[in-house]
């Protein structure tokens, strides 16, 4: 009994399929479709979010160094910045260093201050950190240590940036948020209207004194094959869409997409 | 075969009795007509026979088993020995006569080699061997009902339940599903039939009980329907 009742689960399975086609067509075509649309705000979202971090990542603190500091003082204060554990990394760029790059960008109009004396720039530390909102704490902090002279983070536009980014989050995750829950809605709305659409059948079985598990595995692997067909080529939409639109941004020398291989 | 102490039935707490304190019993192989106008509490008894309702007051037994007490997932097992018949004969219309015999037979487990034999079988006896391949909403009403009791017999019950059977047919096609009953229950099995229809069970001159308001009002062997009114 158990195999012949086996059979007739699977044989009822995918006969169930054939006789209710369009309503399993329309079922998958629903599936795939929501869950397409929340693929591609994930992808969008996630490129978002890569962005962002990559934007985030370029704030760093500049701490000029007091010229009157003595070696000592300058060695301890790098000491100081490495065992902070909010900073990442801290480098250490020489007045020769700073004097170089503004050379380099501003060339000609340096004529004069050719000599080391000359040079009125202060040689500082380019600190990384590892939370990027936490730069306005840290160099408030720096400001405190001894031999700093000046710390710079780009005060004002760093909030400015961040406040924008956390925004973008925010929205990003509502929609997210929103788009699981319809998907989800719509999904159960499908399986709903195809177990109504054979209440009589459901109703026969029950009266001929089928089990309810019998009566139920057929439509658990119809809800089964349906959803892995819906889930299947959104999937493999996705994937060829998002290679290939990266494929075009790299082409188009916009680099900031998150990479798919 | 089913045992009645004082059945009531409630819809609700404070509601009226759709049934009121009915006692009786009904042998192996009898043949019993529940009749009563609509509203008297037939399909109620019916549905309770059935389990489709458990009582609210009293003790039902059917096959000897308490169906108050009987456990949810032991009903497929009891409704397999009962075979039921309805006044929309409920029948999947996109398939064919055979496919719905067989589809009852289908969802218990039974093997196929019994199903290609029991099938044939249960529409021959109502007569319907030739429509086996008709689809089932190209049969007429009294046909559809044949596959309906073939239906309802295919799995060998030991009980028949009907609800107002002819309820939807017309004079002579009542007279042969009704004769097709009493085979049925001649070959053993007990056939219990709701209606309201006086030609038919003055005719048969079987078992009557008779319902009114939700009380038993009369039981009388080879009874008529005119009798108690």
């Amino acid at each position: 009994m158990f195999i012949s009742g086996f059979g007739y689960i699977i044989g009822e399975t995918f006969k169930g399929l054939y006789r209710n086609r369009w309503m399993c067509l329309t079922s998958t075509g629903v599936v795939a479709v929501s869950l397409l649309m929340l693929g591609l705000f994930m992808l969008v979202n996630m490129n978002v979010a890569h962005i962002t971090d990559l934007v985030k990542e370029q704030v760093e603190i500049v701490i000029y160094i007091d010229d009157q500091a003595s070696r000592d003082t300058v060695d301890a204060l790098k000491q100081k910045l490495q065992d902070n554990p909010g900073v990442l990394e801290a480098r250490y760029i020489s007045s020769e260093e700073h004097m170089n790059r503004l050379r380099q960008q501003l060339g000609r109009a340096l004529e004069g201050y050719d000599t080391e004396l000359d040079n009125p720039l202060l040689a500082s530390y380019e600190v990384k950190v590892v939370v990027p909102e936490s730069v306005a704490e840290l160099a408030a902090e720096f400001q405190t240590y001894p031999g700093v002279d000046e710390v710079f983070y780009g005060q004002g536009y760093v909030e400015k940036l961040f406040s924008v980014t956390r925004v973008l989050q925010l929205i990003g995750l509502a929609l997210m948020a929103g788009l699981s829950v319809t998907a989800v809605f719509l999904v159960a709305h499908t399986i709903r209207l195809t177990v109504m659409m054979r209440k009589k059948e459901i109703a026969i079985m029950k009266y001929v004194g089928a089990t309810n598990w019998f009566i139920r595995w057929p439509f658990l692997l119809e809800g089964f094959l349906m959803g892995l067909l819906g889930s299947i080529m959104p999937l493999v939409a996705l994937y060829y869409l998002y290679c290939y639109s990266i494929d075009w941004v790299s082409a188009n020398n916009l680099v900031f997409l998150a990479c798919c291989r | 075969m089913i045992e009645a102490k004082n059945v009531s039935m409630k819809y609700s707490k404070k509601g009226q009795f759709a049934l009121n304190q009915l006692s009786f019993y009904i042998d192996r192989g009898e043949f019993v007509f529940f009749v009563g106008s609509s509203g008297a509490g037939k399909s109620t008894l019916l549905k309770l026979l059935i389990r489709e309702l458990i009582p609210s007051g009293g003790t039902l037994k059917v096959f000897n088993r308490d169906l108050g007490r009987l456990p949810k997932r032991r009903l497929p097992y009891l409704r397999r020995n009962i075979g039921m018949v309805f006044q929309d004969f409920r029948l999947i219309e996109d398939r064919t006569a055979y496919d719905n015999v067989a589809f009852a037979m289908m969802v218990i487990g039974a093997r196929q080699r019994e199903i290609r034999k029991r099938v044939p079988y249960a529409l021959g006896l109502v007569g319907l061997e030739e429509k086996a391949r008709a689809r089932v909403c190209d049969l007429s009403g009294g046909e559809q009902q044949r596959v309906g009791l073939a239906r309802a017999i295919a799995n060998r019950p030991a009980l028949i339940v009907a609800d107002e059977p002819t309820g939807n047919l017309d004079p002579g096609t009542t007279l042969d599903i009704m004769n097709l009953l009493r085979s049925i229950n001649l070959r053993g099995t007990t056939v219990v039939v709701a209606t309201h229809n006086r030609d038919i069970v003055d005719r048969f001159n079987k078992r009557v009980i008779h319902l009114d308001g939700g009380t038993l009002v009369g039981d009388e062997q080879k009874g008529f329907y005119t009798h108690v009114h």
